[in-house]
């Protein structure tokens, strides 16, 4: 089975210059893991998931790949994580997007799978092989149904 | 390094001096990994015939070799006990998370750890806790990034075993851990004290935090930052023994890599005792992986084409003609090492150009009364290379390792937004050093 036929091809969607607060917002009220994120023409930029929301919470002092690998020092309460989240709330999303591997619409199921568990990610981005624009987005449940489905 | 006793044609002196040239080239170019220059060069000093494999292995200063390798591998296993980010904090802290205070106390951890230990490895502990502190604090962290570069390298310089340059220097001459501290660590200890003036003037007294803001890095719980006691117990015991070692070495009758060897071997025979074959193996690879090969290879390849140079008497007739530029006045001699080493270490790798000096001031010994006279021009290149490394980005590894926590926490510093400043202040320092220089030694 292919990317096409799995994806749900309307997708929630951001802008680079929406602000943090409002896919905070998004997120919240829909329950949504992941937001792609694409530009004027519909291409692919990245996507802004809840782990963008965690990293705004934390100092970037920490999330350096070569930086601290121990922060139990550090005693902040939750309203100074709260604070800094605050704090970055008018930020553009361009500036905390992750951009994950990519699907496109051919792209089969096992594939798909595979991203996923690679990519320590619960949702593809499915995109046009040629002039990147983003077609839909697969999650982990499109997946689950389907197999599921044809199972029974 | 041993003396120049192959006879050697001038045909083959200017091939070990284009040979020697090209080297250089091509690692200042940096377009090839430097280990990998410096081996391929060491090869062909042998194939071309300056050199035989014999000789070429005479030429490798296995005492560097096991000094380094021994420390770094203590260092790997000591940085997992989390003793780094446990000085930075509490240091912190004693001045009451005052900005201006933790500027200064952080360049004191950097630079007594610098002397110790590896520079590289010193930055790369001490710049992430720095770089959270002052994100709390929500002051710029460039003015302590800039002053962990000169605490770092001016550091290293106070002893034999904090520079690769002192390490060779030590190394080659037979000057022992002690007399590096004798002479050198008064010197660094002002300079030191005088390079944060022109920080505090320029950044200093603009560094200002809200008390709120200080009191969450007072709350700060440094002794949760060490992570195994048990193994923090073991480093502090080996790096004592290793220092008293070292200090003790020459009545000993020991060389610098015998203890520092010992003390790796030692360490990891502390930190591993009791635990499963498996697990051993692992451990004992995690170390010796975290030793820096290239830098050893470098050295490995360096000391061959550096050897293979001398062998045909081409550093000994520059020694000579050095010599005759200043009419055999050591005071003079003192300073042209001094200020050239600075200028050029700022700019190339310290590493070899002082393993070319070495040999060239080695053969200076008959004008100035023997091996003993040299000892002025030994400590004018240490200052000369070790504080020269301050003055651009790229002067040493350390330097680089900062830039790129800074561009990567979105703080970059410019190559000439740095050397703006921090030329003049490292002149300033090598110019303490003239002074230092003249009054105790010529």
């Amino acid at each position: 089975m292919k990317a096409k036929l799995i994806m749900n091809p309307n997708p929630m969607t951001l802008r680079p210059t929406d602000t943090v607060a409002t896919a905070a917002e998004r997120i919240l009220k829909h329950h949504l893991r992941h937001l792609p994120v694409i530009d004027e023409q519909g291409r692919y930029l990245g996507t802004f998931s809840v782990y963008s929301l965690l990293k705004l919470t934390l100092p970037k002092a920490v999330l350096d790949e070569h930086g601290l690998d121990n922060v139990s020092f550090v005693t902040e309460s939750l309203d100074d994580l709260a604070q800094r989240l605050g704090g970055r709330r008018d930020e553009p999303v361009k500036n905390w997007l992750n951009v994950h591997e990519v699907a496109h619409p051919d792209t089969l199921a096992m594939k798909i799978m595979l991203l996923m568990l690679e990519g320590r990610t619960t949702s593809v981005p499915v995109v046009d092989k040629t002039d990147g624009r983003l077609e839909g987005i697969i999650s982990f449940w499109d997946v689950l149904e389907k197999l599921i489905g044809e199972n029974k | 390094m041993h003396g120049s006793s192959e006879v050697a044609s001038v045909g083959s002196m200017w091939l070990a001096a284009i040979l020697f040239v090209i080297t250089y080239g091509v690692v200042m170019s940096e377009k090839v990994n430097r280990a990998v220059v410096a081996l391929v060069a060491a090869g062909l000093m042998i194939i071309l015939g300056i050199l035989n494999q014999e000789a070429a292995i005479r030429g490798i200063d296995f005492n560097t070799i096991g000094l380094l390798i021994g420390m770094m591998v203590i260092v790997a296993i000591t940085r997992q006990s989390g003793i780094f980010q446990f000085l930075a904090i509490w240091a912190a802290k004693k001045v009451d998370a005052r900005p201006w205070g933790i500027l200064v106390m952080i360049s004191l951890v950097t630079a007594v750890t610098s002397a110790f230990l590896d520079n590289v490895t010193t930055v790369l502990l001490v710049v992430p806790v720095t770089l959270l502190i002052t994100e709390e604090l929500k002051v710029k962290p460039y003015p302590y990034l800039f002053a962990m570069i000169f605490a770092s390298n001016i550091g290293g310089t106070a002893t034999l075993i904090g520079d690769p340059p002192n390490i060779m220097i030590g190394s080659a001459t037979g000057l022992t851990f002690n007399d590096f501290a004798y002479h050198l660590t008064p010197a660094i200890l002002v300079v030191l004290a005088v390079t944060l003036i022109p920080i505090y003037f320029i950044w200093g007294r603009h560094l200002k935090a809200t008390p709120e803001d200080r009191q969450r890095v007072m709350q700060f719980n440094e002794f949760e930052a060490i992570t195994n006691w048990r193994l923090l117990k073991q480093c502090l015991t080996v790096i004592g023994l290793v220092v008293a070692g070292f200090v003790f070495a020459h009545s000993l009758k020991l060389e610098a890599a015998t203890v520092a060897m010992t003390g790796a071997a030692v360490l990891l025979l502390l930190a591993n005792f009791g635990k499963g074959p498996d697990d051993q193996s692992k451990h004992v690879l995690e170390a010796f992986n975290e030793v820096e090969w290239i830098t050893i290879f470098f050295f490995v390849g360096l000391f061959i084409v550096v050897h293979g140079v001398d062998s045909t008497g081409l550093l000994k007739l520059l020694a000579e003609k050095m010599v005759a530029m200043t009419g055999g006045n050591l005071t003079a001699t003192a300073m042209i090492i001094l200020w050239s080493s600075a200028i050029l270490s700022a700019i190339i790798d310290n590493i070899p150009f002082v393993a070319t000096m070495i040999p060239l001031i080695k053969a200076m010994a008959p004008t100035f009364g023997g091996e003993h006279g040299l000892l002025p021009l030994w400590w004018a290149l240490s200052l000369g290379a070790c504080l020269g490394g301050n003055g651009t980005l790229v002067g040493a590894s350390a330097n680089l390792v900062v830039a790129g926590f800074a561009e990567r926490a979105g703080q970059p510093i410019r190559f000439l937004q740095y050397t703006l400043v921090a030329f003049p202040i490292m002149l300033l320092s090598i110019l303490i050093s003239t002074f230092y220089l003249y009054w105790r030694y010529l």
